[in-house]
């Protein structure tokens, strides 16, 4: 053996060590991939090979406190196109003829979506069933059905603004079903499909059903009957005065829960496309107003929870205050002459309030207007509500303290303005607006409940007491006759507020008519706002075109509630329907 | 010298054996679906690659009987014609190109790729001439002439293909067998440097290239692009897991990962048979790299020793780096896994190799 062999040989033993080190750290890297990365390169590689067509889940409910269906979620076939198949099978045209003809669409755009270079194409929503089964008899490669649910509202217009709409990919977009889309909607689910990379489907392949989970359904607290009696009460009285719009809210005062909202112009959620947008603005909510007389509630309430007046401070109106340059005037000039508060808050007496609202100051006026929620959000849960304008504080000179003081220079949303109305009747909280009652599951388990909550404590006990009590008077003698309700004592406020004009100054023949009550006066069960943005014609005052309004719907619900009389019923004709008769009382103008 | 011949080495023999088997199984069931495809017949490669492992086999067996001195003799004469099939492939009318590549001769039905004979060729003459240059080639110029010269000739031969997978494997296995001919480990040190300060600048001079290497570092980055192939084969390989997904059932070869039954055939075997599979495999090759240098240091003359090692070295380091693309490792280059991927002249030229490793076995001094 010549000597280079051993120097040779120690080189291949080298080279071997070498060549097996690489293929230890190889085995260790495959480790690695195989091992630890395995199953996570498994779902990603899963996953690029899936094809999955979307199961819509179904939207929750929507019930009335006393589980009735208000809006509800039906199925519908969708036709979809996986255009892969379709192209693999070779038949496109004779698929987009026949498909075309039963559809009744152009062969042409059915024809480009079953070729369309994506993995899965919607041809048709809300396939009526006999087409169905037409096509499925077909048996066309790449061409099925898919369940999509569609929301239908039973009840067609009721209730309309609070429920809202929901458009065809199952989505809230507006009312309570947008504000709880997210419980409603549900998480869709998937059928996957494994395919190779020609789109071609594998043998044994994997095919997954991942179910969708059907979405929540709510108890609102809207009453359907009180609902009902609402919507015939405003449309009535919309279609008499044609206003631009109108609105009535029912609430608890006791728990804030709304029990009917509804505004005109309306529309009918199930066909929503046919109304203009306008008619699906949330008047209640989205829109703000100068208060008027009714805003002389909170300054009352201000007064009185101060200490600044009692019942029985002495006023003297002359018909006329000035204020600086101004002069504040009682309605239609006319002049009160002296009078206690009380009959200041009968009267509505504009001086006496804007008075009132000068002795107060800038200072506690504002602290009350913002404890009773005024200028910020009630948050009811519905989408779009309006903030409402007050006078910046730091702005405020007399003139604003003495309008302000009698419903004028500010605006508030109608919502705003009732909830406040319902801290007076419940003995002094703000509650917070409340239109879900639970969310229950699919099983109908509640997995949520909602507790009425307080938002401050605006006012105490006695005050509310001592307003209430002035209040009644407002109805039993003063310009709120009109919402008296045979058997119930009632408290209430009118209201005709001009409506400013734009670019400064006021319109002279636009009003915004209301009044917002509650009944029983001494236990209120409801608190009710009706508000008629520019009636046509004459009268246009609150007591006149809102107070009756006001009458017939409390009239109704207290009786539909089962609230005992609390005075005697002086003709046993319960059984007219409300609305009418208060109509046919004597009017009197405030 | 003459020896008394002994028997074949037999794990050699079985280790070729058992790759070959597990090859066609694999190319069988990693084509299966590509072929029904494409030609309407699922056994359509596994058909082609029985026929050409038959030849294989025979050929193989041929050259286990010949005396394997005669191929000292002859080194020249191969060499050179190793050069002429390399140039002629360049030649428009003589090579088909294929995606862009220069690598294939067409001989009526079947087709052949230079690239594989050269490799062989080249091994033959490493070893006829470092075994003639014995002590000399620790001198600058004996490494230079002629052996540095004509790898150099080779490699720019193999490049113009363009075949960079290649001349990465040639270059490999020539190093490799200048370290067991007892080059200095200086010199080997500067021609290693030069070695990859020579792929860099061909890496960059390429877009593609470049591409394909800086994808190799982050493939998620283009996944539809340079990382594409990277990530179907690590998808098929890590869905494999322990166990393997059975024999049959990949699913990454329905089209997904490209050159699944060819340059990408580990990812499949990884994917059908998980990790146990991939660890007999390179076992497999362990045991073929062991056996192949033990023929090579048993070897009683230097020249079946430098063969030896050659042809090992070719074979074991083909293997390594085609485990290295598929399991991420490296920047894709498109070469072949030897025994199991399909293709002809891999099989071939493969085969030969070893049948010439199991006649210097023959010969082997009693250790």
């Amino acid at each position: 053996m010549n000597p280079t062999a051993i120097g040779v040989r120690r080189r291949i033993y080298y080279l071997f060590i070498f060549l097996a080190v690489i293929l230890f750290l190889l085995i260790l890297r495959l480790g690695w991939v195989h091992l630890v990365q395995g199953e996570e390169l498994y779902q990603m590689a899963l996953d690029n090979r899936m094809r999955d067509v979307p199961v819509e889940a179904k939207r929750g409910t929507l019930y009335d406190r006393h589980h009735k269906e208000l809006a509800l979620s039906i199925s519908s076939d969708a036709l979809y196109a996986i255009p892969p198949e379709v192209r693999q099978s070779g038949k496109e045209q004779q698929i987009a003829q026949e498909l075309a003809r039963i559809l009744g669409m152009e062969e042409a755009v059915v024809l480009e979506k079953i070729t369309r270079n994506s993995r899965h194409e919607w041809i048709k929503l809300k396939v009526p069933p006999e087409q169905v089964e037409e096509i499925k008899r077909l048996r066309f490669k790449g061409i099925d059905f898919a369940e999509k649910s569609q929301r239908f509202y039973p009840k067609d217009n009721l209730a309309a603004h609070v429920l809202g709409i929901s458009g065809i990919d199952n989505t809230g977009l507006e009312g309570i079903d947008k504000s709880y889309d997210s419980e409603l909607s549900g998480t869709p689910g998937r059928i996957v499909i494994e395919y190779d990379a020609g789109g071609r489907e594998i043998p044994q392949a994997m095919h997954m059903y991942i179910p969708p989970k059907d979405g929540h359904s709510l108890v609102l607290t809207i009453d359907e009957t009180i609902q009902y009696i609402v919507e015939r009460e405003l449309e009535k009285l919309y279609q008499a005065r044609q206003p631009k719009a109108a609105t009535i809210i029912v609430m608890d005062p006791s728990t804030g829960e709304i029990l009917a909202l509804a505004c005109r112009p309306d529309f009918n959620p199930n066909d929503y496309n046919h109304y203009p947008a306008v008619n699906r603005r949330n008047v209640a909510i989205s829109n703000a107003y100068e208060p008027g007389s009714v805003f002389k509630i909170i300054t009352a309430a201000a007064g009185l929870e101060e200490g600044v007046v009692r019942p029985d401070t002495p006023f003297y109106c002359s018909g006329g205050l000035p204020v600086g340059k101004h002069t504040i005037h009682c309605a239609n000039y006319r002049a009160h002459g002296s009078q206690r508060f009380a009959d200041v808050v009968a009267n509505s007496c504009n001086v006496g309030f804007s008075s009132l609202g000068l002795n107060m100051g800038v200072n506690s006026f504002y602290k009350y207007v913002r404890a009773f929620g005024f200028g910020q959000k009630s948050n009811i849960p519905l989408p779009g509500e309006a903030l409402g304008i007050l006078v910046p504080q730091s702005q405020a000179r007399d003139i604003h303290l003495a309008t302000m003081a009698m419903g004028q220079a500010n605006a508030v949303t109608p919502i705003q303005m009732l909830t406040a109305v319902c801290a007076v009747a419940n003995g002094g909280n703000l509650m917070q607006p409340q239109l879900v009652r639970t969310v229950l599951n699919v099983h109908g388990e509640v997995i949520q409940e909602s507790s009425p909550q307080v938002v401050r404590r605006v006012i105490a006990q006695k005050t509310s007491e001592e307003l209430r009590l002035l209040l009644e008077e407002v109805v039993a003698n003063g310009t709120g006759k009109n919402a008296q309700v045979e058997g119930y004592r009632v408290a209430g406020k009118t209201g005709t507020a001009q409506k400013p004009a734009p670019g400064g100054g006021y319109l002279t023949d636009e009003f915004v008519a209301s009044f917002v009550g509650f009944a029983p006066a001494e236990q209120p069960q409801i608190a009710v706002l009706v508000l008629i943005d520019a009636p046509q014609g004459y009268p246009y005052y609150g007591g006149l075109v809102a107070a009756p309004v006001f009458s017939a719907v409390v009239k109704d619900t207290l009786r539909y509630l089962g609230v005992p009389y609390e005075l005697p019923v002086q003709n046993s004709s319960v059984e007219v329907p409300a609305g009418e008769k208060s109509i046919e009382k004597k009017i009197t103008v405030p | 010298m003459r020896l008394k011949k002994r028997s074949p080495d037999f794990l050699l023999f079985l280790t070729t054996m058992l790759l070959l088997v597990i090859g066609i199984v694999m190319v069988f069931s990693a084509s299966a679906v590509v072929a029904e495809q494409k030609f309407g017949n699922a056994y359509y490669f596994l058909k082609l690659q029985l026929g050409w492992a038959a030849i294989s086999l025979f050929a193989m067996v041929m050259v286990m009987m010949i005396d394997y001195y005669r191929i000292k003799k002859l080194a020249w004469s191969f060499l050179i014609m190793g050069l002429v099939f390399l140039v002629a492939v360049l030649i428009p009318d003589i090579g088909k190109e294929i995606k862009g590549a220069q690598r294939w001769i067409d001989l009526g039905p079947i087709s052949f790729s230079p690239a594989e004979l050269i490799k062989l060729c080249m091994v033959f003459f490493m070893a006829a001439s470092l075994s003639q240059t014995g002590e000399k080639i620790k001198t600058l110029r004996g490494l230079i002439f002629p052996h540095l010269g004509i790898l150099g000739l080779v490699v720019v031969l193999v490049l113009l293909q363009p075949d960079l997978g290649t001349a990465v494997v040639l270059g490999g296995t020539i190093y490799l067998m200048l370290i067991a001919a007892g080059a200095r480990w200086a010199h080997l040190f500067g021609l290693a440097v030069t070695g990859v300060i020579g792929v860099i600048a061909i890496i960059i001079s390429e877009p593609y290239r470049m591409r394909r290497l800086t994808a190799f570092w982050d493939p998620w980055q283009s996944p539809l692009d340079a990382g594409f192939q990277t990530i179907q084969s690590l998808y098929a390989l890590g869905s494999g897991g322990l166990f393997g997904l059975g024999l049959g059932r990949s699913r990454q070869k329905m089209f997904y990962l490209p050159e699944q039954h060819t340059d990408f055939i580990f990812s499949i075997l990884g994917e059908e048979l998980g990790y146990l599979g991939v660890l007999v495999v390179i076992l497999l090759f362990f045991l073929f790299i062991w056996r192949g240098l033990r023929i090579a240091v048993t070897c009683p003359d230097a020249f079946g020793s430098l063969l030896a090692v050659g042809i090992t070295c070719m074979i074991g380091f083909q293997a390594i780096i085609n485990i290295a693309v598929a399991s991420g490792s490296m920047p894709v280059t498109g070469i072949t896994l030897p025994f199991l991927s399909y293709g002809g002249s891999s099989l071939l030229f493969t085969l030969l190799g070893v049948g010439i490793l199991l006649n210097i076995s023959k010969f082997s001094t009693s250790r």
